[in-house]
């Protein structure tokens, strides 16, 4: 095993290094990179950067697929099950867990806010453009029902010029969405995070193996995750502009008829569909804005609880979280599990199937508890059938 | 070993012999070794139908638990086979490690050969070594007699390595029938412990799919994954009822239960609980309850508890206890987890059984098992525990090794524990009698004193 992690460590160290070093290389001239550009006399429309990026990324993602089954085939253990584990035959799936709750109402919250975010202005009439969420909802889409904070964090320089009025809003709104919200953004609000979750869900519908992410792979993440935290930050002082980057820019903007052109950030939204398509929320976790938020977990209202003693490990929590914090099935001793990673998605409370042994919490309130009744509810319509049954043979032996 | 090979150059024997008994025909066997597999068999089924009979007899038993009784009466007294079609192969499994899903997944069905036969480990207790356990003399023990159908139809049997005993009766059991060794990881901690243990199920797939020609597909593994899914659905339900207080069905008829679990295919056996959990909530309504108020709740803990060796449940419920709860590989435990699917695809329905196999598992034989304690005191929260019987076979060392941690915690909590050691004989019933009952005084002495002491506070304070 030690050889194994000695090999690993060769090839993913360098890896993660050369990655850090690209990414940072290229922001700096992400202005050159031209992904789609709309001319000056506006003709086009609007969408099609977000259908070449669409197609793009399908392409992307069927070559992968077929990349891996020509690996897969050859190995001596997995070959046999190549085509079994990229099925798109229709099947049935499992069916005894809960299939509507707490995640159907997170869904619907995030469409509600991704049309909010996106179309506000045009149906409601009016935004509130005072209120500044930290969101990647683009600012450059003037139709926000609430405008985004990400553009004054990610040209934090333009703050020198800006009236204190603006700069208290700035850092008023900013420190109350932390507190009062922190990343149930992430898990409920962010734009991004729907439509990676909806490509999450693609994958599930069609059945196609995703990619298992360990902890130590999770940890080779975290560098990336600060090299894109600093140039977040700190890309304005050098004369970048993080939102060449940015993959945001390329759905709001467009989907409201705002003409954007496209630099390095229309490829970036390529590698983030290909990502979350295999790996669930990707993005988010190397999401520079929301690690910003969740760095200030320790005073944000939404929690995480668990109950130690009721917990068997059984590491279903672990396996649902998209963001791979392990610490949650692990913890023995403290009662609040909430750490920076955590964007608030409720998974791995919908996964559990001991009682009370997870809980969501707003300002100590538990508002959504694990139970191992609704954990299994889906077997009641098996029950019911079973009863059926039963009342018939018995009905048939009585005659 | 002679006895053995003898038997083993004669298959056709064992079907004249079976044939014989059947017909209650008394023409005497010839040889020594067929007179001697006679005896075997009449004491084997002897033990058996006593330690049944103990089982009906003791008060409470629920209607409903008569398929249980008789799916033991069937598999240990009569010498039947399990309960199938002509063309399903058995497959043998051990411990709980062994994912049923995937042999119902290509058309097999599994049978849990586990062994807690007196007679079978007299047997084996000349072919292993002394110090093994018990229950590894039984199983050999089983196989050299070759009377037992469920031994000796198996098409594959799947032993998972867990502890040192399962590892060398993998070997055993190899040179007489078909066996698999399915590894398990040793630790659970780190993520690559799981995802070992996934390749280790993607192995085993093939092996199992050779017995029945069936190919596993991705429907049917999620169609038996719901099917034990629905089982253990059932489970939570009855565990509910279980930690009613006072309890509605003795703890022994609730072993009796998992213990039948091994012989039945799921969908009947979940048939048969649903039937007993609509009988537990009529009790539930009726207050009919099978203990007293005062009855000191006691919960069994340790080594395996395998029909007919249920000697300490029944001692516990006879004399005086009431058995509310059992943290064994043989009862509560094998199908408490469920298996939790996050990823919908097959890879994904694999990682699933992968995890539910190996993290939430209390099995002793990993090395850090620190969850075990917890589980164990939940449980003690849950069923109102007032006292908790470590069960150790003898030479079931890892077990043993944990008893001190528990003892260290348990102290901490207040809760008594008594360590019993047992054999697969009935040489110490008496012996164990004894201190069960001294424990189960214990407990009435250490209530009443709370009792009289919390009337006294509110004496003073009255």
């Amino acid at each position: 095993m030690k050889k194994t992690d000695l090999k690993l460590r060769k090839i993913f160290t360098p890896t993660v290094i050369v990655i850090c070093g690209v990414l940072m290389l290229l922001s700096l001239f992400a202005g050159n990179l031209v992904f789609y550009a709309f001319g000056s006399d506006d003709s086009g429309y609007a969408i099609t950067p977000v259908l070449i990026i669409l197609l793009l990324a399908i392409i992307g993602i069927v070559l992968c697929l077929w990349l891996r089954r020509r690996i897969v085939r050859n190995d001596p253990v997995m070959g046999r099950f190549a085509a079994e584990r990229i099925s798109l035959k229709p099947g049935g799936t499992v069916k005894g867990q809960r299939k509507f709750g707490f995640m159907t109402m997170r869904w619907l919250i995030m469409i509600l806010s991704f049309f909010a975010l996106i179309y506000g202005v045009k149906w409601l009439g009016q935004g509130f453009g005072n209120i500044e969420l930290p969101i990647f909802a683009c600012p450059i889409n003037q139709d926000q029902l609430i405008d985004s904070s990400c553009y004054t964090l990610a040209h934090l320089n333009s703050l020198v010029g800006m009236s204190w009025s603006e700069v208290g809003i700035f850092l008023g709104s900013l420190l109350l969405s932390i507190v009062v919200l922190g990343r149930f953004i992430c898990g409920f609000l962010c734009p991004m995070g729907l439509i990676q979750d909806l490509t999450h869900e693609t994958r599930q519908g069609l059945k196609i193996e995703g990619l298992s992410f360990n902890e130590k792979l999770y940890s080779r993440l975290k560098p990336i995750k600060w090299t894109l935290l600093l140039l977040f930050l700190g890309l304005s002082f050098v004369g970048g502009n993080f939102c060449n980057i940015c993959p945001a820019i390329t759905v709001s903007p467009a989907l409201a008829g705002f003409k954007v052109s496209l630099f390095l950030s229309g490829f970036a939204m390529i590698v983030v569909i290909i990502g979350s398509f295999f790996k669930r929320r990707f993005f988010c976790n190397i999401c520079p804005l929301g690690y910003l938020i969740g760095l200030g977990h320790r005073i944000s209202l939404f929690r995480i609880k668990k109950d130690c003693q009721a917990c068997t490990e059984c590491g279903a929590c672990y396996e649902a979280c998209p963001m791979g914090i392990k610490t949650i099935y692990t913890e023995r001793e403290k009662r609040d599990v909430t750490t920076a990673d955590c964007i608030m998605c409720g998974e791995c409370i919908d996964k559990c199937p001991e009682n009370k042994a997870l809980a969501m919490s707003f300002g100590g309130l538990r508002f959504y508890k694990a139970s191992r009744k609704t954990f299994m509810s889906g077997h009641k319509k098996n029950e019911k059938r079973l009863k059926r049954l039963i009342r018939k043979r018995e009905k048939n032996e009585s005659n | 070993m002679s006895l053995i090979d003898n038997k083993r150059n004669k298959p056709e024997m064992n079907h004249v012999i079976k044939n014989q008994r059947n017909a209650h025909n008394s023409s005497s066997p010839t040889t020594m070794a067929e007179r001697q597999r006679q005896r075997f068999v009449d004491k084997a089924t002897k033990v058996s139908a006593k330690y049944l009979r103990r089982l009906a007899e003791l008060p409470g038993a629920p209607d409903a638990m008569e398929p249980f009784f008789k799916v033991l009466q069937d598999i240990y007294v009569d010498l039947k086979n399990v309960e199938k079609s002509a063309d399903t192969k058995i497959v043998g499994t051990y411990c709980v490690m062994v994912p049923d899903e995937l042999i119902y997944a290509v058309g097999a069905q599994p049978v849990k050969l586990c062994s807690g036969s007196y007679t079978a480990f007299a047997i084996g207790d000349d072919l292993v070594p002394r110090d093994a356990c018990p229950l590894i003399k039984a199983v050999m023990g089983f196989q050299a007699m070759e009377v037992m159908p469920i031994y000796d139809d198996c098409a594959l049997m799947v032993v998972p390595i867990t502890c040192d005993c399962k590892k060398k009766m993998a070997g055993m059991l190899k040179q007489r029938v078909p066996t698999y060794a399915l590894h398990v990881p040793t630790a659970k901690s780190e993520d690559r412990d799981m995802e070992q243990y996934v390749q280790e199920l993607y192995q085993l797939i093939p092996e199992l799919e050779a017995v029945t020609g069936q190919t596993i597909s991705y429907q049917s593994l999620a169609e038996s994954i719901d099917a034990m899914g629905f089982a253990q659905y059932q489970m939570s339900k009855f565990n509910e009822f279980k930690k009613h207080v006072p309890a509605l069905i003795k703890g022994t008829h609730a072993m009796a239960l998992m213990n039948a679990f091994s012989y039945l295919p799921v969908e009947q056996w979940s048939q048969q609980l649903h039937r007993l959990n609509q009988e537990l909530a009529r009790r539930k309504k009726d207050k009919h309850y099978v203990s007293k108020d005062k009855q000191p709740r006691i919960m069994i803990t340790g080594s395996p508890v395998i029909f007919p060796n249920i000697k300490i449940p029944l001692l516990i419920e006879e004399t005086g206890g009431i058995l509310v709860g059992d943290e064994t590989c043989m009862g509560e435990r094998s199908l408490y987890d469920p298996t939790v699917v996050v990823d919908q695809s097959f890879d994904g329905l694999m990682r699933s059984l992968a995890n539910r196999y190996t993290r939430p598992c209390t099995c002793p034989t990993f090395v850090d098992n620190s969850q075990r304690i917890y589980r164990i005191k939940q449980m003690i929260a849950d069923h109102q525990v007032q006292g908790v019987v470590y069960h150790v076979l003898r030479g079931c060392l890892v077990y043993d090794f944990e008893y001190q941690t528990l003892e260290d915690e348990l102290g901490k909590l207040g809760v008594p524990v008594i360590r019993v050691e047992s054999d697969y004989n009935e040489e110490d019933i008496e012996q164990l009698r004894i201190r069960i009952e001294a424990f189960i005084e214990l407990i009435k002495l250490k209530d009443l004193e709370t009792r009289i002491s919390k009337l006294k506070k509110s004496e003073i304070a009255g």
